[in-house]
């Protein structure tokens, strides 16, 4: 059979949010791209909290309200919870900033996004190839990326330039040599979820929110995960709630815990319950997160292929950031691609300019300077455990008459406290976590 | 503070007290509510040796699985229940023998998220 060589100007691997941002890019720059995609359509892999930073959006699509994106609800209510033994204290801040229009970020459900967002990438002229899974490169004898094997039969597809977008796992990143091992199972989250269906009134009522134009997403600490390293989240979708949360995986591994019991147990706390009760479970899913920080970030472009997203480990996990670093590496990549296509040069000497362009930005200067937190819980369980409970307790005593002076009050609260941390570890525990965060 | 590998793997034990808050849930529950392409002619999971699982003194894949693809037979052997998986990726680095051949599922094939 004469087959036909199948060429395109750049092959994107993966049409999640990096790599339909790149396609978008690119198409919109006169290339032709090829956009391939494994699952049956984009979104189909993913899962997420989660929210969407309209930053990123906006970057690539200014009139993204008018493109109908599908959207859950807006994040008008953010902050923490700190989750105690059967008590729970909130922190969360409305208003202000999170009233901005359009508003800063929207919870969202992947499997409606994703397509949502290949088709602006479509819009542009990006061609689409779902159901297809990239398994190798086609290189040159010098390493000279050139195209990419697919699963398909006669499944060579021919560019000069690969951007590669396949998301945790990592596969061709390390095939291409940019990191030459797995990322330990301590820089790994894994996060687990349900998807929990209640009538939006009942939502509305239960986490306080006037209508669907509001929306909650909080991070919750404390009793969330046995003591053991990781961190819970809340995100109220239209007519669901997303509820789940992420663990290290080697903690998971060596305490040998079943993910859904830990999640399970969270969801039974009495704090908790009664916000999902009654619901229906519409989906259950886990996804691992890359939370290395920049130290276990891979080299980010060779010869004729560069690397975005979650595949370059680009997430900040304090501040749930890593969907808006995919949107905006995604875009850096696909203008690194229009260069090298103008110079008609693809050789790493180009490719390196994605990195200028990503240091210049927000993500590799974020990534640094958060280089220490990855492994701060890990280091700190005080503050899975003694924090939140101190604060549950304190809060509880303070609103509590009990009859007795107050005096005695606080002394009992500061107890509570120093019987489990002393107060100059305490201050030290602040310390290291402004270090971690500040990048001191 | 890397988790240890191979045979220097251990596991660590949550205080009794605590061990006994976690439920005991069946993940099959869970599972009826993910939809799936099944490719009934390709596993894309599978043991490299039942030897080296053999001699894994943990397992700890029985457990951190997220949809309990793995479990263990009568027979003592590993079972790679890989129509079960969300090719989360978990098991390619949490595995303490690197004893699992984890490839993606053929294009089309796999987990499809309806919500994500």
């Amino acid at each position: 059979m004469n087959s036909e060589r199948i060429e395109f100007d750049a092959v994107v691997v993966g049409a999640g949010l990096a790599g339909s941002a790149a396609a978008m890019v690119m198409a919109r720059g006169g290339l032709n791209v090829a956009l391939i995609e494994r699952g049956q359509k984009p979104g189909g892999k993913n899962y997420f909290g989660g929210a969407i930073y309209t930053h990123a959006i906006a970057d690539l699509v200014p009139d993204f309200m008018d493109r109908r994106p599908p959207f859950e609800r807006p994040v008008t209510e953010a902050g923490f919870w700190f989750l105690g033994k059967d008590g729970l204290t909130r922190m969360t801040v409305q208003g202000g900033e999170l009233n901005a229009d359009p508003p800063d970020a929207f919870i969202t459900l992947r499997a409606n996004f994703d397509p949502w967002w290949a088709e602006q990438a479509q819009a542009a002229g990006a061609f689409l190839i779902p159901k297809t899974t990239v398994v190798d490169f086609i290189r040159e004898e010098n390493g000279q990326v050139t195209g990419v094997l697919t699963d398909r039969p006669q499944g060579e597809i021919h560019a000069p330039v690969v951007i590669i977008c396949e998301g945790v796992n990592n596969i061709l990143t390390q095939k291409l040599g940019l990191i030459h091992r797995d990322l330990e199972p301590a820089q790994m989250a894994l996060a687990f979820k349900k998807v929990i269906s209640l009538p939006m009134e009942t939502i509305n009522a239960r986490f306080g929110l006037p209508d669907d134009a509001h929306g909650l997403a909080v991070s919750v600490l404390g009793d969330v995960s046995l003591g053991l390293p990781g961190m819970g989240f809340v995100y109220t979708n239209k007519a669901s709630v997303s509820i789940g949360l992420g663990v290290m995986l080697d903690t998971l591994a060596e305490y040998r815990l079943r993910p859904y019991d830990v999640l399970q147990r969270y969801l039974d706390h009495p704090a908790i319950a009664p916000l999902i009760k009654g619901g229906q479970l519409l989906e259950y899913g886990a996804h691992l997160i890359p939370e290395g920080g920049y130290r276990a970030m891979p080299k980010l472009a060779t010869d004729g292929a560069m690397v975005a997203g979650d595949a370059a480990a680009m997430v900040n996990a304090l501040h749930w950031e890593g969907t808006n670093m995919a949107i905006v590496a995604g875009k850096l990549a696909g203008e690194t691609a229009l260069e090298a296509h103008s110079r008609g040069d693809f050789t790493a000497k180009v490719m390196s300019r994605y990195e200028d362009r990503l240091s210049e930005g927000f993500i590799l200067k974020d990534l640094k300077q958060y280089r220490g937190f990855s492994r701060f819980l890990e280091t700190h369980p005080q503050f899975m455990d003694v924090y939140p409970n101190f604060v549950n307790g304190a809060l509880g005593q303070f609103f509590t008459a009990y009859g007795k002076p107050k005096k005695e009050l606080f002394k009992g609260m500061l107890g509570s406290l120093t019987n489990r941390r002393g107060l100059i570890k305490a201050a030290g525990d602040i310390v290291s976590m402004a270090r971690s965060v500040m990048g001191w | 503070m890397a988790m240890k590998t191979g045979d220097a793997f251990e596991a660590k034990e949550l205080p009794e007290e605590v061990k006994a808050t976690l439920p005991n849930v069946y993940v099959d529950d869970l599972l009826m509510s993910l939809k799936y392409f099944i490719d009934e002619d390709k596993a894309h999971l599978r043991i490299i040796d039942q030897a080296v699982c053999a001699r894994c003194e943990y397992k700890p894949c029985l457990y951190f699985c997220p949809v309990g693809v793995y479990t263990q037979g009568n027979d003592g052997r590993i079972q790679v229940a890989y129509q079960s998986c969300v090719e989360c990726g978990s098991c390619r680095v949490g595995c303490p023998y690197k004893n699992i051949q984890w490839e993606l599922p053929r294009g089309g094939f796999g987990v499809a998220y309806k919500f994500g």
